[in-house]
């Protein structure tokens, strides 16, 4: 039942993932990071099978890393949606697929905000907004009632303090609180939340 | 049961042969009802079938049951007749017990749910449908649920090829999607005529026979006015 | 969808996790030069098909020096789909496109593991087949001028993705004729 938020705003993207670290009925940690920083302008948020998820991004994280290093270029946002998609698609037909689910914020070549998520079938959708598991049933309401194309960073937070408290009043579990992090043209970094 | 010789007798082994009885079955067939201005048409094909099998070419299932109504259950035949049958029965007992008053579609309606819901643990396997016209003499179509949940409508597809027929009715019928060319808003709602609406059934069976192997052999419309209830009849393809 | 001398092919837009709607701008109707291919199916394999055709038609245009033929991609499609036999990609393709050359229209669907089912009017696929079926007997006619197949081609996926509860979320339509191809966006019930 982790969650996982994203929302595109103007000049930067909001990623947000809960706190909690659960292992069958017990949370185990109150201060997990289910995100890994790809590159300047790239971070990885993710949920799925335990062991999966952060072999997976890490993997990808040190793919992107030695692609940067033999090119000498940084990977910009779609080529690292492509390649995720492509590592996740053909997982599929492995005899063990990874079962995670990808959610990828970032600024598209250093400028243009973009947010993808990928499903463990390798379901790409590029969107302005997203969340994935039981999360998205709870916020995608609120969030096509309220968002607005090329709303700033103040009123994006705005809308995941709404997306947070509905959350908070009807998961029935405590998730703990949601890491936030904002790409933006400074790179990524934490928010106070 | 099998015996079985050994050197030193016949062995008699029991083996356990589970035998299940399947109480239903699908005669396929599909049905269509719609509600003019002061008219009512139902309309049924004539093939039987079990599978791939055709048992008939012309068995006819929408039935004129008495006091101007039009009654069909589409889906396992002898469920289907037994409900008619069942609700005939209770005509004439209403009858009988009012002086001969006839029976009003509405009343009817009310009467197939109970019949339906009456054995909503041993359902009757049918999809159900009702033409008459109202108490203002506006035509009228029910259409049943096989446990009895019912809604009256402007027009219904029922049987084995709802699916392909409901949305051209949507489209033909209450000109779903459809704008008008000249202000650009949604299309004025408006009766069809008799005729046209028995171009429109003909035109939709002729599709599903095309498309469905469960479909066709013939075309049975009943049309209910306030002269009373006549029958046409159109030949389907056969293949 | 074939006309006289045009070709349409239209999908909806929706892409959904079972009951919940993930995404309405999901395209399912690729180019491949003057060729259009519409698939359904799994999402992913959806992607990962048209990934692979659009390198094959790539490929195909580098080896003979001009763009790939409907009745080309045709076959290209169905022994593409058939190599994986027993590990199929779970996806329903339609292929439609004006041969170049003859101007002649031509469409075309598979199954999931490439037998071509030739059509001479039109062919459907994906979840709201049933509906479609019945919304194509009903209102095709032959030979049908490009404005005209437009209007049938749309009310006909429209009405047909009403009826479904797994279609919908809005639609495109192309009308293709030998010189000309016309993309339009049609509005449709957001639910």
């Amino acid at each position: 039942m982790d969650i996982i938020l994203g929302i595109r705003v103007k000049d930067s993207v909001i990623v947000a993932t809960s706190k909690a670290f659960t292992r069958g009925i017990s949370i185990l940690k109150d201060n997990d990071d289910k995100t890994r920083t790809l590159n300047q302008f790239n971070l990885l948020a993710f949920t799925g099978d335990s062991g999966d998820t952060t072999q997976f991004a890490e993997y990808i994280q040190a793919n992107i890393q030695l692609f940067s290093m033999r090119e000498n270029t940084e990977m910009d946002s779609k080529s690292i949606a492509s390649y995720i998609r492509q590592q996740l698609a053909s997982s599929l037909r492995s005899r063990k697929p990874y079962q995670v689910q990808i959610m990828l914020g970032g600024l598209n070549k250093g400028i243009e905000p973009f947010l993808t998520i990928i499903d463990y079938l390798g379901t790409r959708t590029d969107l302005p907004y997203c969340a994935h598991g039981y999360a998205a049933f709870y916020t995608m309401s609120l969030l096509d009632h309220h968002y607005k194309e090329n709303m700033s960073l103040e009123d994006g937070l705005r809308i995941l303090k709404l997306c947070h408290e509905e959350l908070d009043k009807r998961m029935p579990v405590d998730f703990k609180g949601l890491n936030v992090k904002v790409i933006d043209k400074d790179g990524v970094r934490d928010v106070e939340f | 049961m099998s015996t079985l010789a050994s050197e030193y007798s016949n062995e008699v082994t029991h083996d356990v042969i589970e035998h299940r009885f399947n109480p239903y079955s699908d005669n396929g067939g599909t049905i269509l009802g719609i509600a003019g201005e002061d008219f009512a048409v139902l309309a049924g094909d004539t093939r039987h079938t079990t599978g791939y099998s055709i048992n008939s070419r012309y068995e006819p299932k929408v039935f004129n049951i008495g006091d101007d109504l039009l009654l069909t259950a589409n889906g396992f035949q002898a469920d289907g007749t037994a409900l008619i049958k069942n609700f005939k029965n209770q005509l004439i007992q209403y009858h009988f017990n009012n002086d001969n008053k006839k029976m009003s579609i509405e009343s009817s309606a009310r009467l197939i749910q109970h019949l339906l819901y009456g054995k909503r643990f041993f359902p009757y396997y049918v999809h159900t449908i009702l033409a008459g016209l109202d108490s203002e003499g506006k035509g009228s179509i029910y259409s049943f649920d096989p446990v009895g949940s019912y809604e009256r409508e402007q027009c219904r597809a029922g049987g084995a090829a709802a699916s392909l027929i409901m949305p051209f009715l949507d489209n033909q019928v209450n000109f779903k999607n459809q704008l008008d060319p000249e202000t650009g808003n949604k299309k004025q709602l408006k009766y069809l005529k008799l005729e046209e609406v028995v171009e429109l059934v003909r035109d939709a069976f002729s599709s599903a026979t095309e498309r469905h192997i469960h479909v066709g052999d013939g075309l049975e419309i009943l049309i209910v006015t306030k002269e009373g209830v006549r029958t046409e009849y159109y030949p389907l393809k056969r293949d | 969808m074939v006309g006289k001398d045009c070709v349409a092919i239209a999908c909806d837009l929706r892409l959904g996790s079972q009951s919940l709607g993930v995404s309405n701008n999901f395209e399912k109707v690729f180019q491949y030069g003057h060729v259009f291919m519409g698939l359904t199916g799994l999402a992913s394999d959806v992607l990962t098909v048209h990934e692979n055709f659009r390198m094959k038609t790539n490929l195909y245009k580098m080896r003979e020096e001009r763009e790939i033929e409907p009745e080309s991609m045709a076959n290209l499609v169905s022994t593409s789909l058939y190599e994986k036999r027993f590990g199929p990609w779970f996806v329903g393709p339609i292929v439609a496109g004006i041969n170049s050359k003859s101007g002649k229209p031509f469409v075309c669907a598979f199954d999931f593991i490439g037998c071509i089912d030739y059509a001479k009017d039109f062919v459907v696929s994906g979840t709201a087949a049933d509906q479609l079926y019945g919304m194509c007997e009903g209102l095709y006619e032959p030979n049908l001028e490009p404005e005209d197949l437009f209007e049938t081609i749309s009310q006909a996926l429209l009405n047909a993705a009403d009826r479904d509860a797994l279609s919908g979320w809005g639609a495109v339509v192309y009308v293709i004729t030998k010189d000309k191809v016309t993309k339009r966006y049609l509005k449709s019930r957001q639910d």
